[in-house]
């Protein structure tokens, strides 16, 4: 019964509605067919008594000489008459019996010869229905009138009257009413269906936006075809056209934070990456200085070239992991363990700056099907987060492994732990379309967005020593975020 | 013994099934008026010269044409307007014919012997070539009753207390065995008319009846459906045919001489013969009180038990 609820509650309105109509109008036809026929009944009963009344009441009065006289044969032949005058009543058969009960003369005198008794299945029929008795199983109804002669009882008039016609007109009108209220009930129910499939096209049209907006971009619904604007819909349409904008630039809004973020990480990075590529610059400039003065000794230029090779290769390599996390976006390409590695020399100047121990693992494969530049950006995130966080002379762990076809990256710092605010962001597993209202927790947010986007999740813990461990998981599986990998 | 000969006049209930309909008869009879439905008490504004023919139901008098046609050829042959007297029973018809009331009367056999020193014969009808006719015992048509010994306790149906063949001819039969009516049947009644015999009998309201065999063979005719349902069990002994009798007082009259001469040559007339046509009658002949022999026995036979 809960399941077939359940069930029907799943139904279109424009079906339910009818369905309510149709279930109203036969309960309405069964109320109303149910008074109709039993005042017919009524209105037949009160005929049928009257019909028997008048036939009794004739009968008897020219019957009562003949009984007094015993004479059967006048009493048979007023009864033979009487079929022709009383053709409306349809009585089966007519007894006019004595005081005694002795039958003095029926109209069917095989079934009931003169001189025996009144049947007692007939005379039992009036034990509790006085004169009138109704068998309505079997068609037939049955009278009864004593005959009276100066105030004294002289004998009695039995009939059995059939009434199927009066069954068979009654169930005529039964069937009659069923017809009319199907047919009605029908036509209303399909009069509803269109009605309601009209009333309701504008949700079908709303709901047909926010399924293709589950997919993609949610887009406003044009407001023609749609009746007055002032209508419950029209009102409902603009609200939904105002979320939708409000959405957009929500999404545009985020996109441009991210992009900032984006861009104040590698302002942060950049300081970092003038201090690594100046570092070896003074070594450079000193080694060409010593080959000036010392160009003729082989030993001197040797050193001196290597100490511009080291120095240049240190900046190459800070330059290409500078390139390819901050190439243009578009250009998906899948994760490689190189890719995590690239990192730790972007963060190596943070490192070195803070003078931190930095614990480095990375056990992934050659190549994940996963998109690089998402995770590289978070993880990146959360290096930097974890570097900042982390005192002076602290650890900084990073450990990169696939476990069951599951990217797992924990990072790990040991600085006093994360924000309750950034925590929930990065804890929350529907990441909220738009960033943070405050600012705050913007870094944890982006994480949470990026490996959202991959389908993963990020996890924030306070270790029990002191520090937090971030760890995100992303299944390797799928191929989320590598739809334009060429 | 039921039943009793001093009812209240009505309508002839042997009008009903004759081949022109009950009520159509019955409207026709009131449409008659005086001339053919006048009662002893309107006698008297009767015509001087009007002759008073009376009928009993002994044969088929129901019949409108029959009474128009009878009416018309009795007036045209006589010479004189005639109106046709019928009453319920034979013994109010006997009584007004002894009264002088009537000129000449249809009467059954049996008044006329139990009358016969104050009564005479006019003619007597020739069925089937003589003027003789049968009482017939009979029984409804699925009945087990193959005699006349099976009829013992019986509901029986009479016509008439003054019928030969509606009751004389059965009582004689009975008297033969020391039995009356009420003694051998269970229950008596007399219809007054001997097609209500066929009727009571057909619808099982009688087990037996004592019915005219003339009447049940010309109903066997006209109302099969009638008479198949019933079954003749013994047919009597001929005896003479219901006469048209006067009071002996006027016999030789020549009013009643002139009602003779009609009837005794009814067959010559074209009219006179659509008559006998729709009576399944022959013609009437002068007869003779030897005719009824037969029914004077069994009269005496009956009165001997007492």
């Amino acid at each position: 019964m809960t399941r077939l609820l359940r069930r029907i509650g799943g139904w279109p309105v424009a079906v339910k509605v009818p369905l309510v109509v149709a279930i109203l109008m036969v309960a309405i036809s069964v109320v109303f067919s149910n008074q109709i026929l039993v005042r017919l009944s009524q209105t037949q009963q009160r005929h049928l008594e009257q019909l028997a009344s008048a036939y009794l009441d004739g009968m008897s009065s020219s019957l009562v000489p003949y009984v007094l006289r015993d004479d059967i044969w006048e009493i048979f032949d007023q009864l033979d008459r009487s079929r022709e005058r009383y053709a409306g009543l349809s009585a089966v058969y007519t007894i006019v019996a004595g005081l005694d009960g002795t039958i003095l003369a029926a109209s069917d005198p095989h079934r009931f010869p003169s001189q025996a008794q009144v049947p007692r299945t007939l005379t039992d029929r009036f034990m509790a229905a006085g004169d009138l008795a109704l068998a309505e199983d079997e068609g037939l109804a049955f009278v009864r009138r004593t005959l009276s002669y100066q105030d004294r009882s002289v004998g009695a008039i039995y009939a059995e009257i059939d009434i199927h016609a009066l069954l068979a007109e009654r169930r005529q009108v039964l069937l009659t009413l069923i017809a009319t209220n199907a047919a009605l009930t029908l036509v209303f129910a399909g009069f509803g269906y269109l009605a309601v499939r009209r009333m309701v096209r504008p949700i079908d049209i709303l709901a047909a936006h926010l399924e293709r907006g589950r997919g993609g971009r949610i887009e406003p619904v044009p407001l023609t075809g749609i009746g007055s604007k002032h209508s419950e819909f029209g009102r409902l349409f603009r609200r939904y056209n105002a979320l939708v904008r409000a959405l957009s630039e929500r999404e545009t809004l985020a996109a441009r934070l991210a992009e900032e973020e984006k861009m104040g990480s590698l302002g942060r990075l950049a300081s970092g990456m003038a201090h690594e590529i100046n570092n070896p610059l003074g070594g450079m400039f000193n080694a060409i200085d010593t080959m000036e003065r010392h160009s003729d000794d082989p030993l001197v230029r040797h050193s001196s070239l290597q100490i511009l090779k080291r120095g240049l290769v240190g900046i190459r390599d800070v330059v290409r992991a500078t390139l390819f996390t901050y190439k243009a976006s578009g250009e998906t390409t899948r994760l490689r363990a190189r890719d995590l590695d690239d990192l730790r020399v972007l963060i190596q100047p943070e490192v070195g700056r803070r003078r931190l121990a930095l614990e480095w693992r990375n056990e992934l494969p050659d190549e994940l099907a996963l998109a690089a530049g998402p995770v590289r950006q978070a993880v990146l995130n959360l290096l930097l987060n974890a570097c900042a966080a982390s005192p002076v002379g602290g650890q900084v762990n990073m450990e990169a492994a696939v476990d069951n076809g599951t990217l797992v990256i924990e990072v790990a710092d040991q600085g006093p732990g994360i924000p309750p605010e950034a925590a929930n962001i990065l804890n929350a597993a529907d990441v909220d379309p738009s960033p943070p209202k405050h600012g705050t927790g913007l870094g944890a947010w982006m994480v949470n967005r990026l490996i959202s986007e991959l389908g993963g999740a990020v996890q924030a813990t306070q270790l029990p020593a002191g520090g937090t461990l971030i760890r995100l998981t992303v299944s390797a599986k799928q191929n989320v975020g590598l739809r334009h990998v060429a | 013994m039921s039943g009793n000969s001093s009812r209240s006049p009505q309508p002839s209930p042997c009008c009903a099934g004759s081949p022109f309909g009950r009520r159509w008869i019955l409207g026709g009879l009131a449409a008659l008026g005086a001339a053919a439905l006048a009662g002893p008490g309107r006698a008297t504004e009767n015509r001087s010269d009007e002759i008073r023919f009376g009928l009993t139901p002994v044969f088929l008098n129901s019949d409108l044409e029959l009474l128009t046609r009878l009416k018309a050829y009795l007036t045209a042959s006589v010479g004189r307007p005639v109106e046709l007297v019928m009453r319920r029973t034979y013994q109010e018809i006997t009584a007004l014919l002894l009264s002088g009331y009537l000129d000449a009367a249809w009467i059954c056999g049996y008044p006329f012997i139990q009358y016969q020193d104050r009564l005479s014969l006019v003619a007597v009808p020739v069925w089937r070539g003589q003027p003789l006719y049968q009482s017939y015992l009979i029984v409804g048509r699925e009945s087990p009753i193959s005699g006349v010994s099976d009829l013992r306790g019986d509901i029986h149906a009479f016509s008439d207390p003054d019928s030969n063949s509606g009751f004389l001819v059965t009582q004689a039969l009975l008297a033969d065995d020391g039995e009356t009516p009420s003694t051998y049947f269970r229950k008596t009644f007399f219809t007054y008319s001997h097609r209500d015999v066929v009727r009571a009998v057909a619808s099982g309201l009688a087990e037996s009846g004592s019915v005219d065999g003339y009447v049940w063979e010309v109903m066997s005719e006209i109302e099969p459906d009638l008479t198949s349902k019933t079954r003749v069990v013994r047919k009597s002994e001929w005896l003479g045919f219901p006469p048209i009798a006067c009071a002996k007082a006027v016999r030789g009259k020549p009013t009643t001489e002139r009602i003779a001469q009609a009837l005794l040559t009814m067959s010559d007339d074209a009219a006179g013969r659509q008559v006998l046509d729709i009576l399944r009658l022959d013609g009437f002949t002068p007869g003779d009180d030897a005719l009824f022999r037969g029914i004077a026995q069994k009269y005496d036979q009956v009165r001997r038990l007492g």
